[in-house]
């Protein structure tokens, strides 16, 4: 707790990494402020997915386990930007939901609480990322899986906490946004199918 | 009259109960097996009967019919004479069916090894037992109708709607996509042909996941969710609504299983739409049960079986949501035939079908045993391990359906296939390991329900309880003989 007790400990990234339960505690106190979330923390929290995919699939191309598919600089800045852009359209609207769901399960549903959450369940992607610099697909769910999970983790601990509602309630409210976060990516698949199969998309070339 | 005869018949829930645990543990290890042999193809042991299609069949039969199916029977007879009161209609009809059902999956499971094969998916079972399964199924209709027909209060419960349908629609898709001509014991032929057969096997096909898999579990889910939750369903007019919005829209969705077929194409179109006029019905179902847990979270620190039902209605949310989805003609372009479906379908089975099932059991054993369950930390410790196991099991779908359509899809200069199916398979060996991990989690904590599950029966009988009406029928006849004496 000593870590934290200057800046905010979820504008430090190592804290909340480092040391969870203490890093919860500080944001559930003294949560910063919704603008102080998201520019300090949530945005950059967000930009290294992107970046760290950039840079693996120019330099390595991707491997979806056959051959390497390399794919034009424009192509590859252009999925950049849309990755990015629905992280944050996730980041934002996950906190939106929570916000909604908030009087339900007699939580505090101000958005400055649901942004502190949301980075803070997010922080643990944005290492996971890593692996986005070796763009194996096989190698990205192995790392991907457990960093999941590490997330799902601070989902259930942190939400009781920052939203300050009983561990109970919290519980039914984290498995809820689940479900929201689970549909979530099954549309996105459904998007990106429906974007591949009418031909608008990467061409997968060596 | 003698005391026994007021008592509900609950012998024959635990039997099932039993036998639906056994079914799980096999049939699941049966799936495990047979996911292993797709990452090591030697582990069939050159043995014809552990060859990897007999062995699947035999995997999805066992876990379907024998696991579900007898949890189903086992909680519509638990539940049906609480929601009339009154006690099971014809029991040695009840004992009849029982019987008969684990004889056909024993005999059929073996029939299914051996080779025998109806070539119809989850309808594989060849004529005999197909004749089997119908006479038992009546039956089982008979009992439960019957026991509603004596029922002493007026409504009918909606769970018993859901089992209704249940019971009536299988009996349907059952005897209708069987109709074959038998040229020997173990092999018969459609009587429909062609574009006509696939129709009328996935309008059964699809329908056996929709009256089996969501709506006989849906009536599961209208007794237990309230029972353990200590809560009435947040909104009843809600459940009758959703109710025959399900029933009748789902009955139209089976075309969607042949996209891009030889059948009409409007015929397709009109599975896609009914396919997703039902996530209404779907969600509807799913925000009823939320909305009753969220009123009872004061048990979930102490209820493990309240767990495994509020993460089911998470899935059970997935599953319907990703359905739909899939139904649509450019998706489904994509994720036909590759392990997405597979992915999407282990998604609602061990997700939504088993935790419910597992959940339902850990309430309802403890209540035929009269005593508290064994080990609420073993409970606790099987819930991390389905959800770790069911996780593992779809990601490693999603990203193997999706790196398969991908190279499938894939085409050279010359427009040919870029890649090989060999070639494409050798690919997907990483995932089937990862898929096999999280297999064997599921088995894992499902082998710990069943010994939590054996020690909390172990050495009780089932327990014998009254219904209301004759409850107090009985307490007013002992009150007016001690007013006499």
């Amino acid at each position: 707790m000593s870590s934290v007790a200057g800046k905010p400990a979820l504008l430090q990234f190592g804290a909340v990494l480092v040391d969870p339960q203490a890093a919860i505690a500080d944001i559930a106190a003294r949560p910063p402020s919704s603008a102080r979330s998201f520019f300090g923390a949530a945005v950059w929290f967000g930009l290294c997915p992107p970046v760290f995919a950039y840079v693996g699939t120019r330099l390595f191309g991707w491997r979806l386990g056959v051959e390497t598919l390399f794919l034009p600089p424009q192509t590859v800045l252009e999925i950049a930007a849309a990755y990015f852009a629905l992280l944050l359209f996730g980041f934002l609207s996950t906190a939106f939901v929570a916000r909604w769901m908030a009087s339900t399960y007699g939580a505090d549903g101000s958005l400055q609480r649901c942004i502190a959450l949301v980075t803070l369940v997010g922080a643990p992607l944005t290492i996971g990322s890593v692996v986005h610099l070796y763009p194996n697909a096989f190698v990205n769910v192995i790392v991907l899986v457990p960093t999941l999970i590490w997330s799902m983790y601070l989902l259930y601990r942190g939400l009781p906490a920052v939203l300050k509602t009983d561990p109970g309630r919290g519980m039914l409210m984290a498995s809820s946004l689940i479900a929201y976060l689970l549909v979530s990516w099954v549309t996105l698949l459904g998007i990106t199918a429906v974007l591949w199969s009418r031909g608008i998309g990467p061409q997968v070339a060596t | 009259m003698s005391a026994r005869v007021l008592h509900y018949e609950d012998r024959i829930v635990t039997a099932f109960t039993a036998c639906s645990i056994l079914w799980a543990i096999l049939g699941m290890t049966a799936g495990v097996y047979a996911a292993a042999e797709l990452v090591w193809p030697e582990l069939n042991l050159g043995l014809p009967w552990l060859t990897f299609g007999r062995l699947r069949t035999g995997h999805t039969n066992l876990v379907l019919f024998g696991f579900g199916v007898s949890a189903l029977i086992g909680t519509s007879f638990y539940s049906v004479q609480r929601t009339s009161h009154a006690r099971l209609f014809a029991p040695r009809l009840a004992w009849f069916v029982f019987y008969a059902w684990q004889a056909t999956i024993v005999l059929g499971a073996w029939s299914l090894l051996a080779g025998w094969n109806g070539g119809k998916e989850y309808a594989e079972l060849e004529w005999p037992f197909d004749i089997a399964i119908a006479v038992a199924w009546v039956a089982y209709g008979v009992v439960f109708f019957g026991t509603i027909a004596r029922r002493t209060v007026g409504p009918i419960y909606i769970s018993n709607w859901f089992y209704g349908s249940l019971i009536i629609v299988i009996a349907m898709l059952h005897i209708v996509n069987n109709l074959e001509l038998p040229a020997t014991l173990g092999k018969s032929y459609s009587l429909f042909a062609g574009a006509q057969d696939a129709i009328v096997q996935w309008w059964y096909g699809h329908n056996a996941v929709g009256f089996l898999l969501t709506g006989g579990f849906l009536g599961m889910l209208y007794y237990f969710l309230p029972k353990q939750s200590e809560q009435p369903i947040w909104s009843y007019r809600l459940s009758i609504v959703a109710f025959w919005a399900f029933v009748y829209s789902y009955i139209w969705a089976g075309p969607h299983h042949l996209h891009y077929s030889a059948i009409p194409e409007w015929v397709q179109s009109l599975g896609v739409v009914m396919s997703l006029i039902l996530l209404a019905p779907s969600w509807a179902t799913m925000i009823n049960g939320v909305m009753t847990v969220s009123k009872a979270w004061q048990k979930l620190r102490t209820d493990p079986a309240l767990k495994f039902i509020v993460l089911s209605l998470a899935f059970y949310g997935l599953a319907t949501f990703e359905g739909p989805m899939l139904a649509i003609r450019s998706v489904n372009v994509m994720s036909h035939f590759t392990e997405w479906t597979i992915g999407h379908v282990h998604s609602g089975a061990l997700g939504w079908n088993a935790l419910i099932t597992f959940g339902t059991f850990y309430y309802l054993v403890p209540k035929l045993a009269g005593r508290p369950l064994y080990s609420v930390a073993l409970a606790n410790l099987h819930f991390w391990l389905a959800l770790a196991g069911t996780m593992l099991y779809i990601i490693s779908m999603w990203a193997a359906g999706l790196s398969q359509s991908l190279l499938w899809l894939s085409l050279d200069d010359l427009g040919e296939v870029r890649y090989s199916f060999v070639d494409v398979m050798r690919a997907m060996a990483p995932y089937y390991l990862l898929r096999l991990v999280g297999g064997l989690l599921f088995l894992g904590g499902t082998v710990l329900m069943a010994e939590n599950l054996r020690r909390t029966f172990a050495g009780a009988r089932t327990v014998a309880v009254a219904p209301p009406v004759l409850a107090a029928a009985r307490h007013a006849v002992t009150q007016s003989a001690e007013r006499s004496l």
